[in-house]
């Protein structure tokens, strides 16, 4: 089901300009589906390498010119955001809320939370089938969703945007859709060795299945995936690479661009799991050259329970259904039946409507920052967090140093010399309110290379301030030296 | 049973004052204790981040709230509504405490600490009290699946089928959330051990006011896993399916009855089949 005429190019009309608090102006528009406007957002290529990743395409960037601490100060887009975050603003034992585990989940924004209730105060009804008036606008709100999306990552058209539960859903899909159909014995996946479990166990399973081989690429010395060995990993047995575009725990960024021109010249195709990345930056699919890519809703400031997966047409239209039921189905008979299209093929059963929504309204609220500005605030505010993490004593940060070559994303995993990382999340939470992240970071293989069982994390979203790297930095050496006396 | 001394001579030198009595039928107290009671309490409003926490939080020889309470006066049951509910031994005679009784008092100790933070530091102060774990024990095997720090675990059944139990843990905090299991378990019978419900701990809980199942509620996997070895022990040492305490898990092929869920019938069955130890379904 496609979105309407009328609404495609109200859709498209509509000129761009900047936004301070775009959270205002949304709320007005979400509960009306005959306009949707784009604020502030250019598909502009992001041609991402090792060198490029953290600098703005466009030398024009207002931010540019302005100097760090003026970027982080008081008018910074942390503290123009923030109330539109009211989750934030809460004492958690005892203590003012720093959230600093964003990586795993961010927070929502007014906007997305009015506009879930909206539907379900306004319009809740289920899509596709019915003809009465609260089906087709539901029907027209969840379609209008999957083509923000696919404008939102620059897709050729909305029918190359899959929605799923999530990231970890939508790779599954990926494997037991186009994987068991395409791999045979001692064909090769290639991936990495600091990816998320959800990109390493689904294709563990249906290598499993089709006796293909897995292949690891491993890091430098500067703890980033050694790029330049994956070209030479590469071979006419490889089919598909699958790699993430910043990591979780590293916070390095892939030049997935590049990555992927080298597979195609050997005849392999490329997923990219970008849960860390379209959330913080600007992802054009077609300047990048992608096949498949992944994302999370939830990771984005929006809701659970909706994930994305970005397939290039031909491949789609090629593609089993993974899922079967209702909805994926053109005609059902008793010994067989017949599917429907990309994206409904894939999509089986009631979807999750208010979540698609709510990411859509996600995407307008996002759109109306601008995700140039949003990267370019979190480059600024990733320095700040790791060049004050570095100056704590005893302290061992995991992934490159930023430099010219090497971008950090706005993540720090780290570990405190003699005191397990649960034991200074919890002393962190329990004593200062601060929520960080501890464990393995669903990235075993890279906990076990590095030679750890465990990690600490602290990752920043562009609500966050310097003021909470600040208190997250001053409860650390708290609780370093709650440990060292208590010793 | 053990007597008092040798249940928790582990915990505190303060058992020195415990009689060895087989029948302890008085144990003088110090009843300043219950007056001013040596908590750890939330120490914001001294601790300035610019300076370590004084040593002076941890008193030199801390009278443990919960080593008081395993004795208690049968004709005085033991009030739910006081948070010094379980303390009662002064008068005599006086009796071990059950598992739930234990389990009560652990809860209404953790519960009594006013700040979070406090029962941090409570757990902590009986990390440092966990005896020793031999290095040769942290193998692959005792590892407790599931939680995220690493937690070993090894159990034996002693000549008077009591459960024992050695536990240790890479995490401060951990050690503390173990202390107190051993000090729960560790000379139980195991039909006790397998009584208790992750729900009942929950108040132990630091920082999680959840009760679910996640891999970093450790009281959750700790339990389990004691649990389960606990039950191997019992299957494997005692080979007697009638044991009223646990239910029949699998019939044969002389003629019982199958019931009981899938999982555990399947790993009865292996663990019959390999006549060795086997390591139960996670």
């Amino acid at each position: 089901m496609m979105a309407s005429t009328t609404m495609e190019s109200a859709f498209l009309k509509i000129p761009s300009f900047g936004f301070v608090n775009p959270n205002i102006a949304t709320s007005k528009l979400v509960s009306r589906s005959s306009v949707s406007l784009r604020f502030g957002f250019h598909f502009r290529s992001c041609a991402i390498s090792s060198a490029s990743a953290a600098e703005p395409a466009s030398a024009s960037s207002p931010s540019s010119v302005v100097n760090d601490s003026e970027k982080l100060g008081p008018g910074s887009l942390g503290h123009i955001t923030r109330p539109d975050f009211p989750i934030l603003h809460q004492a958690v034992n005892g203590s003012k809320l720093v959230y600093l585990d964003n990586a795993a989940t961010s927070q929502k924004p007014t906007a997305v939370l009015e506009a879930i209730q909206n539907y379900y105060e306004s319009y809740n009804s289920n899509v596709h089938r019915g003809i009465h008036y609260l089906s087709a606008r539901a029907t027209d709100e969840y379609e209008l969703a999957r083509q923000k999306v696919a404008n939102f990552i620059n897709a050729s058209e909305s029918r190359e945007i899959v929605f799923t539960r999530n990231a970890t859903e939508a790779i599954n899909l990926v494997a037991y859709s186009w994987g068991l159909t395409n791999l045979r014995p001692e064909d090769e996946i290639v991936l990495t060795i600091a990816e998320h479990h959800s990109n390493i166990v689904p294709w563990q399973l249906v290598a499993q299945k089709t006796g293909a081989n897995l292949k690891f690429l491993e890091l430098t010395e500067d703890e980033v995936p050694d790029v330049g060995k994956l070209k030479e990993m590469l071979s006419k047995k490889t089919k598909l690479v699958a790699v993430h575009h910043v990591s979780n725990m590293l916070a390095s960024v892939l030049p997935v661009d590049e990555i992927a021109s080298w597979a195609h010249d050997v005849g392999a195709k490329v997923l990219v799991d970008a849960c860390q990345s379209v959330p913080h930056m600007v992802v054009d699919v077609k300047k990048l050259g992608l096949d498949f890519l992944v994302a999370s809703s939830h990771k984005m400031c929006g809701p659970t329970g909706i994930g994305l997966l970005y397939g290039k047409s031909d491949l789609l239209n090629a593609m089993p259904p993974f899922l079967g039921g209702g909805e994926m189905i053109a005609d059902v008979f008793l010994d067989h039946s017949t599917y429907a299209e990309p994206p409904s093929r894939f999509e089986a059963g009631t979807p999750a409507i208010a979540e698609a929504i709510g990411l859509g309204a996600t995407i307008d609220y996002l759109s109306g920052i601008g995700m140039e500005r949003i990267h370019d605030y979190e480059v600024e505010l990733a320095n700040y967090l790791y060049n004050s993490l570095r100056s704590v004593p005893n302290i061992r940060i995991y992934g490159p140093d930023p430099s010219r070559v090497f971008k950090r994303a706005a993540l720090c995993s780290f570990n405190v010399e003699d005191v397990h990382p649960t034991d200074v999340a919890t002393f962190l939470d329990q004593r200062h309110g601060v929520a960080v992240r501890s464990g393995h970071h669903c990235a075993q293989p890279l906990h076990r290379y590095l030679g750890i069982n465990a990690s600490a994390r602290a990752s920043l979203h562009f609500y966050n301030t310097k003021e909470d790297v600040d208190d997250f930095i001053r409860a650390l050496t708290d609780t370093i030296s709650f440990f060292t006396s208590f010793k | 049973m053990q007597s008092l001394t040798q249940n928790l001579s582990f915990l505190s030198p303060l058992f020195s004052q415990v009689s060895e009595s087989p029948e302890p039928k008085k144990i003088q107290l110090k009843s300043s204790f219950f007056k001013n009671p040596i908590f750890f309490t939330s120490h914001k409003s001294v601790h300035s981040p610019d300076k370590p926490i004084s040593t002076e939080v941890f008193p030199k020889n801390p009278i443990f709230f919960t080593s008081l309470k395993c004795y208690h006066n049968p004709d005085k049951p033991i009030s739910r509504n006081s948070s010094v509910s379980c303390i009662t031994a002064h008068e005599t005679p006086l009796q071990p405490l059950t598992m739930p009784e234990k389990v009560h008092c652990l809860a209404c100790e953790f519960k009594s600490l006013p700040e979070p933070i406090d029962r941090v530091k409570r757990l902590l102060h009986y990390a440092t009290l966990l005896p020793p774990f031999d290095e040769s024990g942290r193998v692959e095997e005792n590892r407790v699946k599931g939680c995220t720090t690493m937690v070993w675990l090894e159990v034996e059944m002693d000549s008077n089928r009591l459960m024992r139990y050695k536990v240790d843990s890479d995490s401060e905090i951990t050690k503390g959330f173990c202390s107190c299991l051993i000090w729960l378990f560790d000379g139980a019978m195991p039909e006790e051990v397998l009584s208790v419900k992750t729900d009942d701990l929950a108040e132990m809980n630091v920082g999680m006011p959840s009760k679910g199942h996640s891999r970093v509620n450790t009281w959750h996997n700790i339990l389990i896993s004691i649990q389960k070895k606990t039950k191997n022990f019992v299957e494997v040492k005692d080979k007697d399916r009638s044991l009223t305490e646990f239910p029949p898990l699998v019939g044969s092929t002389d003629g019982f009855s199958v019931y009981g869920n899938y999982k555990e019938a399947q790993y009865m069955q292996e663990s019959r089949q390999a006549g060795n130890e086997v390591e139960g379904p996670t």
